[in-house]
């Protein structure tokens, strides 16, 4: 008997996920990093504006920038990299996941980026308020991943994680058989 | 089973570590300012609202570095390898007794002969330091709970030296090295060396005196002048903007927190107020004032009026009775702070200068007018040099008073009669000469004023044009006055038409007068305006003043002559040695090229000095004693 090879709508959606995923993993990445370089030029041109001790918290805004954007990038990418493990209704878990976590890298590096152009002395500016919409952002994207990992079961042979079924599988199972 | 027995293990673990962690960082903020509490020194304690510059440092850095990097906040120090500076395991002589500094882990000793049993050495352990600007004061350990003792050196920073303690006083001569009594930290430099002190001494009020039997359990908010001594105690400033709303409010708003004192804001009379807390001459109201300072520290805070709680002495107010009474028990009470017409000559006083300033009374000058407390992020001086005298950008020239007054009618030769950009077009140089004393030098003087060779007549005072003009005569100097300002020209002695003023102040002036004489004779703008060749025999004669601190001065401005930058003089050696070494001056001197018929300064045609004219001049000094509380 013939296989057939037409990808079901959720492999479809979990592809197109995960290629969003990767580009934008990839491209904030970059983003993130080009920021370091900018600020380690600050660094190696003296700039009294970032360096200065009236500045400190300008600095350490940008710092946290810097290496939120870059960690958060690098997330993207684990979750890429993620989502095809995720047994098969990745499509729900990736729905509001995905926009949170992409969320999540817009607004807590950029709060601290913003939040950073005008200081008051030991606070930072207005745009810091973004930081906590991000960091909301962040711990539900990575609840939802965490919970969707935790339902993963040991493979009972060794055909992958995939073809297990999993918890909430399961649990569909047995309200169907109700 | 197994796999949730495991996790609920790592679960209970990393919250044991966490709450381990959090317990440690418990406990260092509940750990005493110095750490562990010492028994054998004053103690920096939270109390009263104050909550020390720690607190204050995460949320104002610029602000908290700059004051980090200015002398204020190293008025005093707790002795330690890193804030000693003088050399350590360098032993000096001094008349014939060896003295040292040594270090011991992480404490610090003074180890000196004892002069009972000789070849026994004592060893001071050392607990505070006092100044670290010009000179470093220590204070050891006297083992007697918190009292202090001083050791008989003080350390000159910029001249890497050390000098008998009282020397560095201008006070009557002593041939031998006084200290100031066991306590004198506890009560007299508490005062301003600190942010809010308490002396603390149970048994003051049946002694009444600072006697050695005194105990201390002394107290401060902060050791040297921290944010508090200015901004007031800031406990409820910090706990009330742990709210992250209330500091938005602020900072949006654009108004002024009220839980914090802003010196900036206050007043001009107010916010000099603040500075001259301690920059003024002050006494207590009453007795009592006196006992409650002793126990709880001053009542004063800042943006408070300073009259409240202290007397500022002023000559103006000489006949109310707290301060004839004060003038009773010391009957040099005004010479020792006030020339005569009631202008203060001691330095660390300026406060009392600037009240008395014109623009203070019908202007708007305050100290913050050319001082700034924090260096401004825009200065582009490094931080070392705005601490030397914490001046405003700018504020080392005109601009100081081109801020009010008209450039176009003052910074011009006509007004100024001097050519621009020499040291005589500086307004400061004019109205702000150096007529105080302090710290072994000349400072200006705070009380803005012009130049009359009237006041020098009438108080002792040098007037600005010959102290900077050393080669000319009141005379000279009467004469311009009048002819440039209409300043009616005094009648004058014969050696006043004909001799320099600075050498008449210089030959028969008081130690006061004397030792700014001869900081003059060193100062390198009056040095290039009147030539320094005829400079060396005066400064030798004054090698051989009975002041310690004169002489000393001498030396330090002898020195500026290439001729005598290596010489050896001992200024604290007998009579007999001085008198040597002011010959070996002249002898050097007669060897140096030098102009000759300069009457006014008595060189003859010869070349040489008229020992004659100065040594009737010298016959005319003022030897009236002199102790000037600065």
């Amino acid at each position: 008997m013939e296989q057939d090879s037409t990808p079901t709508a959720a492999e479809t959606a979990t592809a197109t996920y995960l290629r969003r995923h990767l580009r934008f993993g990839w491209w904030s990445l970059l983003c993130y990093l080009t920021l370091g370089i900018v600020l380690e030029s600050l660094h190696g041109f003296k700039v009294g504006w970032y360096l200065d001790v009236a500045n400190e918290t300008r600095r350490f805004m940008w710092t946290l920038a810097h290496a939120h954007g870059v960690l958060l990038s690098l997330v993207n990418l684990a979750f890429a990299v993620t989502l095809p493990h995720l047994a098969a209704d990745t499509v729900r878990l990736a729905r509001l996941a995905s926009p949170c976590l992409m969320g999540a890298t817009f607004f807590l590096p950029g709060g601290f980026l913003l939040g950073g152009v005008v200081i008051h002395s030991g606070d930072p500016g207005m745009g810091i308020l973004l930081v906590p919409i991000g960091a909301l952002f962040l711990f539900i994207a990575v609840l939802l991943t965490a919970r969707r990992a935790t339902a993963l079961r040991k493979p009972a042979s060794s055909q992958g994680p995939q073809a297990t079924p999993s918890g909430p599988r399961r649990r569909e199972g047995r309200r169907r058989r109700r | 089973m197994g796999d949730r027995l495991n996790r609920i293990r790592q679960a209970a673990t990393f919250l044991l570590v966490s709450l381990l962690a959090a317990a440690c960082n418990l406990s260092d903020y509940r750990r005493p300012v110095d750490g562990r509490t010492p028994g054998n020194r004053p103690i920096q304690v939270r109390e009263d609202g104050y909550t020390s510059s720690k607190a204050c440092q995460s949320c104002h850095p610029h602000n908290y570095s700059t004051w980090y990097g200015s002398f204020h906040r190293t008025m005093t120090q707790v002795a330690t390898p890193e804030t000693v500076v003088a050399p350590v395991d360098q032993p000096f002589s001094f008349l014939g007794w060896t003295y040292r500094v040594q270090r011991s882990g992480r404490s610090m000793w003074f180890r000196m002969d004892d002069p009972n049993q000789p070849g026994q050495p004592i060893r001071m352990r050392l607990a505070l330091i006092t100044g670290s600007h010009h000179m470093q004061v220590y204070w050891y350990v006297t083992g007697d709970r918190r009292k202090m003792g001083q050791i008989p050196f003080i350390y000159l920073i910029p001249d890497q030296r050390w000098i008998p303690s009282n020397a560095t006083f201008l006070a009557p001569p002593s041939p031998e090295i006084r200290v100031a009594l066991p306590g004198a930290w506890n009560m007299a430099c508490i005062k301003c060396h600190t942010t809010q002190g308490k002396p603390r001494s149970p048994d003051w009020s049946r002694s009444g005196n600072l006697s050695p039997d005194l105990t201390f359990d002394t107290q401060v908010a902060e050791f040297g002048i921290a944010c508090e001594a200015c901004h007031g105690p800031g406990e409820a400033h910090v706990r009330l903007n742990r709210n992250p709303l209330r500091r938005y409010r602020f900072h949006l708003e654009g108004i002024p927190d009220p839980s914090i004192v802003q010196p900036a804001r206050l007043s001009h009379r107010l916010s000099s107020q603040v500075c001259g807390q301690c920059h003024g001459i002050l006494e207590f109201y009453e007795k009592d004032d006196f006992e409650h300072w002793i126990d709880h520290g001053y009542p004063y805070r800042p943006g408070d009026s300073l009259s409240e709680t202290k007397l500022l002495v002023q000559f103006k107010d000489r006949q109310l009775p707290r301060i004839q009474q004060l003038a009773k028990r010391n009957p040099h009470y005004w010479e020792e702070k006030f020339w005569s017409d009631g202008m203060v000559r001691v330095s660390g006083r300026e406060y009392n200068g600037l009240i008395e300033t014109p623009c203070f009374q019908r202007g708007e000058l305050s100290c913050l007018s050319c001082h700034a407390m924090h260096q401004s992020p825009e200065d582009p001086r490094p931080l070392s040099q705005w601490a030397n005298d914490q001046l405003k950008p700018g504020m080392e020239g005109n601009l100081a008073c081109l801020q009010c007054h008209d450039s176009s009618r003052f910074e011009t030769p006509a007004h100024t009669h001097h050519p621009p950009a020499s040291s005589g077009s500086q307004c400061y140089n004019c109205h702000m000469p150096y007529t105080t004393y302090g710290i072994l030098k000349a400072i200006r003087s705070h009380q803005i004023d012009t130049p009359t060779v009237q006041a020098s007549l009438q108080t002792g005072r040098p007037n600005a044009c010959n102290q900077c003009h050393l080669d000319k005569t009141l005379d000279w100097a009467a004469s311009h006055l009048e002819e440039w300002y209409d300043v009616p020209r005094p009648e004058l002695t014969q050696e006043e038409q004909s001799v320099a003023a600075s050498l008449l102040w210089l030959l028969r002036g008081d130690a006061g007068q004397r030792a700014l004489m001869a900081w003059s004779l060193g100062w390198e703008s009056a040095r290039r305006i009147s030539g320094s060749d005829w400079i060396p025999p005066f400064l030798g004669q004054l090698l051989e003043d009975p002041y310690d601190a004169v002489r000393f001065i001498a030396e330090r401005s002898l020195r500026r002559s290439k001729a005598f930058a290596d010489w050896e003089y001992e200024f604290f050696g007998p009579p007999k040695v001085r008198a040597a070494a002011h010959r070996q001056v002249l002898d050097l001197w007669r060897g140096l090229p030098h102009q000759s018929d300069k009457p006014e300064v008595l060189i003859d045609a010869n070349g040489t000095v008229r020992r004659d004219l100065q040594k009737r001049l010298l016959r005319q000094r003022d030897d009236r004693v002199v102790s000037l509380a600065e």
